[in-house]
């Protein structure tokens, strides 16, 4: 363990030192074409960084001293994320030229949140957690704050930030408990340390405030509440970056720290996860019912969402932990499909997010109101699509750990959901046609959108994979 | 007192001598300093604003910049002293892995230069 | 090679359902031919060159596995597969051909075309599964296939009653074969037909308690697949969807209730023969269900006036013989039958299509007669199609039909006999009304007003062309095929994918020779009696029909089945459904959920709206809450 293993961490250097590189390029260069060149060359560092991900394969290995692990659930997340990534940036690249934003510090900023995205998924220490959790952070408050010309963008960044640092601060609190009470911070010595014996009372209280710390990065309720406005305010490509692969980093950060970490103490946290996990899934319901912005209507799905994978969480379980990561992948699939339409609601020349914009959109273009039709269906979790699945197979976990009750607010969950998003779908189909969006789809949004929807459509052919993916990766966590 | 107490006493001593330097610097002055005081010189000096104003004024956000670049170097500086004392344990590894550090904050530096944010016009 | 024939239909499916405007009519009715034929031609390549031993198993992928159930998507291919292939490709392409002329003026094309491949996709799934799941997903397939193109004309309402008729009827006969295949979880473990198969003889004679009842789980099992079975060939009690399934347009009726999914039902028989083997109390049932459906659809085949009416009560009636072949145990003969059945059917119903055609969609044989100068083509395929029927020798259902007489014979069961003697006098049926059939439509009088028989013209080239080489298989099939299908050829060619080893027909072989040639003077007897009656004596008929007035509404009424049902099923259905709709549905739940809906949810809503207020120490106070309570909810916990 008293290793540097640097190959062990392969992906994560090709980001850093992408990153930089791109960043000393950036400032070398002027103009928007050597930003947008900046983008590309992005792009290729993640793909890059992700076909290493993909390709490591092995038993768990340690880096840096054992703060660092490179195992299943990192490399699944990893893979996941860098692409994700990389499509978000290509579909953002034609909103930021024409908001004028297109500096080449984006697609850096880009680069460094999932270079700490990438930390906290590798963490094995809390030291190492909180590091990544921070590069990701700061560089998601900037971003969020992207547009410095638009005031809502502005208070995004700036309540993002406010509200992030207090989540830190809960987080870092909780951690030195728990230092306090286990005498390390390494997740191996935690968990070694909580099978000795019986957790004292301000053991827990550190337990809660780390989950409370990650639960706001998720965006679980009650952390959820900076979510719609951020979200709302935030340049969309932005909102579709927060939306994916940050959600995936913190979900798998919060599997790895309950179950790598306090895996011991199961039986305190998961009514902890149950109370977030209800929570978010009936605030996810009934709050987006009365939205009537398609962005902050995505941040109560994606709060809703949270709360589904937090179901496959409660249940404790190694098949808990793969419903979550499968869980995951799926969501991630999908949200990059609808972001993709939404980056291309314009009305002549300007941006537009109303959900009421979408009226008719069935006359004006048949292909993308089904794929994005196909999209809704998938969020709200009707088979045979990706979305049924995903609930299918975090049901299933609560189902065989006897979650009775969570699974009942699950279902009205998805009962009150379904409505918010069948009702995106009957404005497109059956409304009177609102005035026409801006010219053709740009191709790579409608490539993106056409191959989400077909992802999710075709899932049901053996899942494409994805669940025997994530079955491996999860075994880590078998007793 | 235990031996693990004991571990804590140079602190101890340090905060002690810390405390009496202190009150010796503050003494020293009241005793042997000239006074002459007026207007200007007993007003409290903050930034170069007035202390008792507005809180909500403006100014120029450079400032704030400045301060931020300092910090950055200032925790290089403090990195950097416990490095140099006990580099001779370290070796190879210690040296390398504090130039890789002072080599990304290089870059930051590099970048805020071009960027001119170290110039004040 | 099978992958390709079978997933070709597919692709022709989605390419001219889906991108039929970038197609252009004219490719989208030209690439799933296209690409049907091509299945075709690489089918009968599959079924010269295949082998006999062991089934040849192409495994796609693993659909799902959940506890003991493992899924695999994978092709079976035997020979009971290599002789479905070869006739639902062959009829299928033949079909697509004929619709590029039959469905010129129809606005729709592409997507007729796409439902007809979509249809064939289906069955091949069907025909190569490897497993009960596989084989669901295939029938269930076929069943909504037939659903969208038997109401494809939807702005008819018979059309629309039609199919849902058709899908209604089909779920009584799909609950009896999701039973079964239940069932046969329940027992073997397993859903994929090698693992059951070879389980099949320990649970001969094992018994299980039902409601007190001592029940045999073979037959048990045997009895619910036979169900599902009965709904898809149209056996008797479920057999009322297939005449008015006749709304569709023709080139449906003779690919899908003719030559193919009608036939489904007698291919599972067949491909669950290891079972009905040991499984004598459901081959028995089969036995008589078969016979009795092929007396009663014949005697209601006696006096249709509707041209396709008669053809589908014809295709009732033969596959009740496919299925008391079967029944009996000779399976070869049934399968036989099938074969060469769906030549000279899927003939009679593109020469019906022929004769609609070119009297612009009339389908009354009374207005029509004297229409063999008019479209002598058709007239004389129809002929050779009408003698292929009947059994006269030597064309293809003489062959077989003598066969599964004389194999009913040859069981020496009562059922067996039953059938035989029901065989027997059906085939004098049979003939009547075919016969019938071809004298009213195309001799005596010209029974409609000359402006049409003006307008009358033959079919264009290419709708007579797929009618010439199923007229020339009508022809052929019987000759060239009797002797792998029944003959001495008959253990290489099946090998293991039928159990029983073809002991009954080589016993049928040995039959006495009165066995041998009752069938064929049955059908002289009613070939004459037709020659007669609409011939030689016209006005002849009517007499009879008024002499035998109750007798005769009784059978065009088909013995009342669908009044009976009506009756039975429809009328207290629909007022159950009307009762839960307006009291259960409308009242309660209806009731609670636009009360929850319309009521407590905005409440909720516009609740949750005032807490997200925009500003931050609301949300941080949110926060600080939130830590507070999982605090305490943690601190409650434990163990």
């Amino acid at each position: 363990m008293e290793t540097l293993n640097l190959l062990a961490a392969g992906p994560e250097l090709i980001l850093a030192a992408g990153a930089i590189i791109l960043l000393m390029f950036g400032v070398f260069t002027k103009g928007e074409s050597a930003a947008v060149t900046t983008l590309w060359l992005a792009v290729g560092v993640l793909v890059l960084a992700g076909i290493f991900a993909y390709a490591q394969t092995g038993d768990t290995e340690y880096a840096f001293g054992g703060v660092f692990v490179s195992d299943g659930v990192s490399r699944f997340a990893n893979v996941f994320m860098f692409f994700g990534s990389a499509v978000v940036l290509i579909l953002s690249r034609d909103y930021m030229i024409r908001a004028k934003s297109m500096l080449f510090e984006f697609p850096v900023l880009v680069l460094f949140a999932v270079l700490g995205m990438a930390m906290m998924v590798s963490s094995a220490d809390l030291i190492s957690l909180y590091v990544g959790l921070e590069l990701q952070s700061l560089s998601l408050y900037v971003l969020a704050a992207f547009r410095r010309d638009s005031t809502r963008s502005t208070e995004a960044g700036l309540k993002y930030f406010v509200l992030g640092a207090l989540s830190s601060g809960l987080l870092l609190y909780g951690s030195s408990f728990v230092y306090g009470y286990a005498g390390s911070t390494e997740f191996v010595a935690i968990a070694e340390r909580l099978k000795d014996g019986d957790a004292g009372v301000g053991f827990l209280i550190g337990l809660a405030l780390v989950i409370a710390g990650l639960a706001f990065k998720i965006s679980a309720a009650p952390f959820h509440m900076w979510t719609p406005d951020v979200y709302e305010g935030a340049p969309t490509p932005i909102t579709a970056f927060f939306a994916t692969a940050p959600k995936v980093a913190a979900s798998v950060l919060l599997v790895r720290v309950l179950y790598g970490a306090f895996g011991e103490v199961a039986d305190h946290w998961w009514q902890i996860i149950w109370f977030l996990s209800a929570a978010s899934m009936l605030v996810g319901g009934v709050a987006a019912i009365g939205q009537t912005d398609i962005k902050r209507l995505m941040a109560y799905s994606s709060i809703g969402h949270m709360g589904f994978a937090m179901l496959g969480l409660a249940a404790g379980t190694a098949k808990g932990a793969e419903s979550v990561l499968i869980y995951l992948a799926i969501y991630l699939v999908m949200n990059i499909g609808v972001f993709a339409f939404i980056l291309s609601m314009r009305r002549d020349g300007v941006h537009v997010t109303k959900i009421d914009d979408l009226a008719g959109l069935w006359k004006a273009d048949g292909l993308s109101t089904f794929c994005l039709g196909v999209l809704m269906f998938s969020l709200a979790g009707i088979p045979p699509l990706a979305g049924f699945w995903a609930k299918f197979y975090v049901f299933q976990a609560a189902v065989d750990a006897g979650l009775i009750w969570l699974l009942i607010v699950a279902v009205a969950g998805t009962v009150i959901s379904c409505f918010y998003y069948l009702r995106i779908v009957k404005i497109m189909v059956f409304d009177d046609p609102a005035d026409a969006f801006d010219g053709p789809m740009l191709i790579e949004n409608r490539l993106t959108l056409f191959g989400s929807a077909v992802l999710v459509f075709i899932f049901v052919v053996g899942g494409l994979g994805v669940p025997e993916m994530a079955a491996e990766a999860a075994s880590v966590f078998a007793k | 007192m235990d031996a693990f107490l004991l571990e804590y006493l140079p602190i101890l001593i340090f905060m002690g001598i810390a405390i009496a330097l202190g009150l010796v610097f503050i003494l020293a002055a009241a005793i042997a300093a000239p006074s002459n005081p007026d207007a200007e010189k007993v007003s409290a000096y903050e930034c170069g604003f007035n202390a008792f104003d507005d809180a909500r004024m403006k100014f120029d956000v450079r400032f704030y910049l400045v301060a931020i670049l300092f910090i950055i170097f200032d925790l290089e500086a403090a990195f950097l002293f416990p490095w140099a004392a006990s580099f001779g344990q370290i070796g190879m590894f210690g040296f390398w892995s504090m130039m890789v550090f002072l080599g990304v904050l290089t870059i930051g530096f590099i970048y805020e230069w071009r960027k001119g944010a170290l110039d004040w016009e | 090679m099978v992958s390709a024939i079978v997933l070709m239909p597919l692709l022709g499916c989605l390419l001219a359902g889906l991108f039929a405007k970038s197609l252009g009519e004219r490719m989208a009715q030209l690439i799933p031919t296209g690409l049907l034929i091509a299945s075709a031609i690489l089918s009968w390549i599959v079924f010269a060159n295949g082998n006999t031993a062991d089934p040849e198993i192409v495994t796609w992928f693993t659909w799902f596995s959940s506890g003991g159930l493992e899924v695999v998507w994978s092709l079976r291919v035997d020979t009971l597969t290599r002789v479905m292939l070869v006739v639902v490709t062959s009829v299928s392409a033949l079909v697509h051909v004929y619709s590029m002329g039959y469905m010129e003026h129809d606005p729709s094309k592409p997507r007729f075309f796409s439902y007809l491949s979509l249809f064939t996709f289906a069955m091949l799934m069907l025909v190569t599964s490897d497993n009960f799941v596989q084989m669901f997903f295939g029938w269930e397939g076929v069943g909504v296939a037939s659903y969208l193109l038997i109401g494809f004309w939807h702005h008819k309402d018979s059309a629309n009653e039609a199919a849902m008729k058709a899908f209604i009827v089909n779920r009584v006969g799909d609950f009896g074969f999701a039973l079964g295949i239940f069932g046969i979880f329940a027992v073997f473990g397993s859903l994929s037909f090698d693992t059951v198969f070879e389980a099949l003889p320990e649970m001969a004679g094992s018994t299980f308690m039902f409601l007190g009842w001592e029940m045999d789980i073979l037959n048990t099992l045997g009895m619910l697949l036979f169900i599902g079975a009965m709904g898809k060939s149209a056996q008797f009690l479920l057999h009322t969807w297939l005449p008015d399934a006749m709304e569709g347009p023709t080139p449906v009726s003779a690919l899908i209730h003719a030559a193919t999914m009608v036939t489904a039902g007698v291919f599972l028989v067949c491909r669950m023969s290891p079972l009905y083997e040991l499984a004598d109390g459901a081959s028995t049932f089969i036995t008589y269900i078969g016979a009795f459906t092929a007396f009663f659809a014949a005697t209601v085949g006696l006096v249709q006036n509707d041209i396709k009416r008669i053809v589908a009560y014809s295709t009732c009636s033969q596959l009740g013989y496919m299925f008391f072949a079967a029944g009996v145990g000779a399976y070869e003969a049934a399968m036989f039958h099938l074969f060469t059945h769906a030549f000279f059917k899927a003939l009679l119903f593109l020469g019906c299509g022929s004769v609609i055609h070119a009297l612009h969609d009339e389908q009354d044989i009374r207005k029509m007669g004297g229409m063999w100068s008019i479209i002598p083509l058709t007239y004389l395929l129809m002929v050779v199609g009408t003698m292929a029927l009947t059994g006269v020798p030597p064309f293809a259902g003489y062959f077989s039909k003598d066969m599964v007489i004389e194999a009913a014979h040859s069981a020496h069961t009562n059922a067996g006999l039953f059938a035989f003697w029901v065989g027997v006098i059906v085939a004098m049926m049979t003939a009547f009304y075919s016969w019938r059939l071809i004298f009213l439509v195309f001799h005596g009088e010209r029974n409609n007003t000359p402006e049409v028989y003006k307008a009358a013209h033959e079919s264009p080239k290419i709708m007579l062309i797929p009618m010439g080489i199923l007229f020339i298989g009508s022809i052929l099939a019987g000759i060239f095929f009797n002797y792998i299908f029944i003959g001495d050829g008959a253990h290489d060619f099946w090998g293991n994918s039928i159990a029983g080893g073809q002991h009954i027909i080589h016993e049928a072989h040995h039959s006495p020779t009165w066995v041998k040639k009752a069938p064929f003077f049955a059908m002289l007897i009613g070939s004459g009696m037709a020659l007669w009656i609409y011939i030689a004596r016209p006005g002849m008929a009517d007499k009879i029909r008024e002499s035998a007035g109750v007798a005769y509404d009784f059978l065009l009424n088909k013995w009342y089945m669908d009044e009976l049902y009506n009756w039975i099923f429809v009328k207290p259905a629909m007022w159950v459904g009307r009762f839960f709709w307006m009291k259960g549905d409308g009242a309660t739940i209806d009731g609670a959920i636009n009360g929850l809906s319309m009521g407590v949810i905005p409440t909720l809503t516009g609740f949750y709206g005032r807490l997200q207020s925009g500003y931050v120490f609301h949300y941080a106070l949110a926060m600080i809450g939130g830590v507070a309570l999982i605090i305490a909810v943690a601190s409650t916990g434990g163990h």
